[in-house]
């Protein structure tokens, strides 16, 4: 599979370095790309791949909603270069909630109500995930320090907040309540 | 409200789970084999006559599928407002000129996004440069460059006048002359962007005569018609497509080029097209707010009644009319909202310059006024000796109060909301507590200020009305047509929230197929604040419907009548003989046996104003504008370091009328994101532009709040409505007004903490610390005098 359809500026095209073959494992499962060496982590995964939650909100780093986990540590997959993926384990929004089951994370947002337009949540649950798998009680200025490359223009963060602090048991209930036959 | 399940109770977000597991599909996940890429050809100039383009070459690249510039438009023009007094004034591709940075003028399909761009490289434009203007009040001096032909309705010797609104009552000169103290203020506010996280894209696809599209947008129904309309089709060979939405604020309502260009291109190529601006085509091209200027002069009596006000309102609208002459009109109405106003005379300007074309932005424009307002009645006090509390208590519009055109305040809670967030944020004994009592250890220093608003709760605007469809499927679960379209606000939850009220049924069990213009009904769309009035009535009225046609079955089959008839959990009961039930299952088979195939389908309609043939009149606000007024009282307090001129919002108190609260978890989250918004239009938010170029087009350089800028958010509602199962009711709306209280909130807290009163946004530490000196300076005068 060819890298298609290509986001850079005409110089590249003049150019047309020779792809590579880039073997990734994503959420578990091993893939082989073929790119070019000026390919984005981010286009590999929504469009080679096709998980699209990971979400393209500037392409240049800025916004924080294409963060995923390479090798367990948070990445702009907009400015990562594929080829330096190579062999690496990438985790993204889907591998969360493998077999349709939400984890524990992904309800405490729901219970917060923190999550609205959504665009931002995958990014902002990979970064959450990133801070809780190293530091499982992080304090409130901890929390701020790990999503502060996170835009959210809807929820103001302090849902956000919440929802870390309920996931880790420090004494936030859930806001919101679950569906159950009146 | 206590035997409600569902309303009035914080259930989770329907669309929650797809969210947070990334299943959510917003326009850019669609993908469709045989996709091309469009980009879109955008002016380099602010002004400039378009005299050639020539398409030769970049129709040559190999890879090129079509290009098309306006000569391959039908010629319709399309705007926000089209009226005859308003026609449309935008081209969808550029015709002869382009008057700002960015404006659109060809676009073109490639099989990459490298050959769409390298074809854009290959397009010939010669242009003939035109002097251009962008500050509003030099537009308007006669003998401005013109950027296109004044409004031949506006007699003043005025250049560039897109539209003007203009309204008055009793005599505000003879106001003027009665009271005991008149003061005139100036207040101006910044260019400020949407920040929507998800940029603006559609998809385009022509097939077998009908165009389908993906857009991120504000509600599917006014894009058909725009699109339609521009493309010279039928409205039934448009189908707009639901997707989620990644964040609009207002950035997202009427027709994009981009959206045109996508479709007219699909069209020529018999492919998919997609066109995604990229951010910084967002911040360059796109729209965004309206700057107003604000003048502003108010006369009251010794006890601080107002007697008159005279404002006059200039609003920076770009090179098209768009929404700026819509936000002239609002602002009139956030003006007489919240306070009694006995003569006023009211001029708003709407005026052309070579700036990007305006969108209507969270509020749309009532953040900016009631900045205006609130801060002068806060100078007004402080010169009477009077409180902010009791200034504002003196002046509140009550209930049932009619408004000078002829609408009604009805229940209105903002006595109590006033009443409530002094008692709440303790303002009292904060007021003027950081002022006179600095801790002289620190430089930081502590105020507290209040802002107060009201806002519509839906309007008539097209398509003016919604309508829903409830359907019960064989095994008793329901299935909810609605065109309402989820753009993060909670529409899907408030709608299923309402079905699971009205037929006692699980929200698990209600199944949503939102804002389809081919399969849902029309519906009003997420930009005039009324969805969970307008469509929520109707949801109520088709589930209603639906609930008459399950009782009336099961009556029959029973032998009980109607009114003996309770439903619970997905069954009906004899409520003399709780074990006499029949399950909707049950129900179901029967009208299907019985009634001709009936399979048990409600349908609900609702408008707002439904004696109101259209919209008021934009030149003069005759004729009623809502018929619900949501209105709230804010207090922000804030801290601002005297050294640095730093100042931020630590913590915002909002008590809100919005009738009553459906989920009130989700109207915390509208809260504090209209908190965060406030805060960031207060202290950082600006679009920087130099000749029309903008100087910031990236999230590094336009600073929005980040979690550190984070401030404590505490809300409550005044509660003047009530739900009751089968009933109409009223709510009012919570998703645009409270920006405004918030912003108003910290200029007064500025003055409060400082003594440095702010007249225009943002309140940056430049302009802070220069107020400061001002007042040392001002200090060393008076001991040297003394």
């Amino acid at each position: 599979m060819l890298d298609s359809p290509e986001k850079t500026t005409s110089s590249v095209l003049r150019a047309r370095p020779k792809p590579r073959l880039v073997t990734l494992s994503i959420n578990g499962e091993p893939h082989e790309v073929v790119v070019r060496p000026h390919i984005m982590l981010l286009e590999v995964i929504r469009d080679h791949v096709g998980l699209t939650g990971t979400k393209d909100g500037c392409e240049s780093g800025t916004c924080g909603a294409c963060t995923v986990l390479l090798d367990g540590k948070p990445v702009l997959a907009c400015i990562t270069l594929a080829v330096e993926c190579d062999g690496m384990n990438v985790q993204t929004i889907e591998g969360l909630s493998e077999g349709g089951q939400l984890s524990d994370l992904q309800e405490a947002f729901l219970d917060q109500a923190a999550t609205q337009c959504g665009f931002c949540t995958p990014g902002v649950i990979m970064s959450s995930k990133a801070l809780l798998d190293s530091n499982p009680k992080p304090t409130v200025p901890e929390i701020k320090k790990a999503l502060e490359g996170n835009l959210c223009r809807c929820t103001g963060y302090n849902s956000i907040v919440d929802a870390i602090l309920q996931y880790s048991g420090q004494g936030v209930k859930p806001l919101m309540r679950k569906d159950g036959a009146p | 409200m206590s035997d409600l399940k569902f309303i009035g109770q914080n259930m989770r977000r329907k669309d929650g789970p797809d969210k947070v597991s990334g299943k959510a599909v917003y326009s850019q996940d669609v993908k469709l084999p045989g996709m091309l890429v469009g980009r879109v050809l955008r002016s380099p100039h602010p002004h400039a006559r378009i005299l050639r383009i020539d398409t030769a070459k970049a129709r040559a690249l190999p890879g090129v599928k079509a290009i098309i510039t306006h000569a391959d438009t039908i010629g319709v023009r399309h705007g926000f407002v089209e009226t005859p007094r308003y026609p449309a004034d935008q081209d969808v591709l550029a015709k002869d000129k382009v008057a700002h940075v960015g404006e659109e003028i060809a676009a073109v399909a490639a099989i990459d996004e490298i050959t769409a761009q390298k074809a854009l490289e290959l397009i010939e434009v010669e242009y003939e440069i035109l002097p251009a203007v962008f500050d509003a009040e030099e537009a308007m001096q006669p003998g401005a460059p013109e950027i296109r032909a004044k409004h031949p309705k506006v007699l003043e010797n005025l250049a560039n006048i897109a539209g003007k609104t203009e309204t008055e009552w009793g005599d505000v000169e003879a106001g003027f002359a009665e009271a005991d103290y008149v003061r005139e203020d100036r207040f101006e506010n910044q260019l400020r962007t949407h920040g929507y996280l998800e940029p603006q894209v559609t998809l385009a696809h022509w097939e077998s005569d009908k165009l389908n599209v993906w857009t991120s947008s504000m509600g599917t129904f006014i894009k058909r018609a725009k699109l339609s309309r521009t493309l010279g089709l039928p409205y039934s060979q448009v189908r707009i497509h639901k997707t989620y939405v990644g964040g609009t604020f207002g950035g997202k309502i009427d027709l994009y080029s981009h959206e045109y260009c996508a479709a007219r291109l699909s069209m020529l190529t018999g492919r998919p097209v997609r066109i995604t601006a990229n951010r910084d085509e967002i911040f360059s091209a796109y729209r965004h707010s309206q700057t107003l200027t604000i003048e502003l002069k108010t006369g009251v009596r010794k006890d601080g009644t107002i007697l008159a006000q005279r404002v006059r309102i200039i609003n920076n609208a770009g090179a098209h009319r768009g929404s700026g002459v819509v936000v002239i009109f609002l602002a009139w109405g956030f003006i007489m909202g919240p306070y009694r106003i006995p003569n006023l005379k009211y001029e708003g300007y709407a005026v052309y310059t070579n700036h990007t074309t305006r969108a209507p932005q969270r509020g749309h424009g009532a953040p900016k006024v009631r900045f205006a307002i609130e801060s002068q009645l806060d100078m007004i006090a402080d010169h009477l000796g009077i409180d902010p509390v009791t200034i504002r208590l003196r002046n509140a519009r009550g209930p049932w109060e009619e408004l000078p055109n002829k609408d009604n305040t009805h229940e209105a809670g903002l006595l109590d909301c006033i009443k409530e967030v002094a008692a709440k944020s303790d303002y009292l004994n904060k007021w003027r507590h950081g002022r006179q009592q600095p801790d002289p250890t620190s430089t930081i220093r502590r105020g507290i200020g209040m802002g107060v608003t009201t806002y519509m709760s839906g309007t008539l605007i097209y398509p003016n009305g919604s309508g829903v469809i409830v359907k019960l499927n064989d095994d008793g679960s329901v299935i909810v047509l609605t065109g309402a379209l989820d753009v993060g606000q909670g529409a899907e939850t408030v709608i299923t929230q309402i079905v699971a009220e009205e037929l006692s049924i699980g929200m698990d069990d209600i199944k949503l197929i939102a804002s389809d213009t081919d399969t849902t009904p029309q519906d009003i769309g997420a930009w005039i604040s009324g969805m969970t009035y307008v469509t929520g009535n109707a949801t109520r009225q088709a589930a209603s419907n639906a609930r008459e046609k399950i009782l009336k079955v099961a009556s029959q089959e029973m032998g009980v009548p109607v009114e003996y008839l309770g439903v619970e959990n997905k069954s009906v009961f004899n409520v003399a003989d709780s074990q006499q039930r029949m399950t909707y299952a049950q129900v179901f088979s029967a009208s299907v046996a019985k009634h001709r195939g009936d399979t048990i389908v409600g349908e609900g309609f609702w408008r707002t104003m439904r004696d109101e043939p259209t919209h008021p009149s934009l030149a003069t606000t005759k004729g009623r504008w809502t018929e619900n007024y949501a209105f709230s009282a804010q207090v922000a307090e804030v801290e601002v370091d005297i050294e640095t001129g730093e100042a931020r919002l630590v913590k915002a108190y909002t008590l809100h009328d919005c009738g009553f609260p459906v989920n009130p978890g989700l109207i915390k989250g509208q809260v504090d994101g209209q908190v965060s918004m406030a805060l960031g239009q207060a202290f950082m938010e600006e679009v920087m532009t130099k000749k029309g170029y903008t100087l910031n087009p990236t999230w590094l350089d336009y600073r929005m709040p980040l979690i550190h800028n984070m401030a404590a958010s505490e809300d409550a509602e005044v509660i003047t409505e009530q739900y009751r199962v089968g009933k109409p009711y009223r709510t009012k709306e919570v998703g645009e007004g409270l920006v405004s209280g918030v912003l108003a909130g910290i200029a007064n807290a500025i003055y409060d903490a400082t003594g440095v009163r702010m007249t225009s946004a943002p309140f940056t530490p430049e302009k802070i610390l220069a107020g400061l000196r001002k007042l040392e300076r001002e200090k060393a005068k008076e001991l040297v005098s003394q």
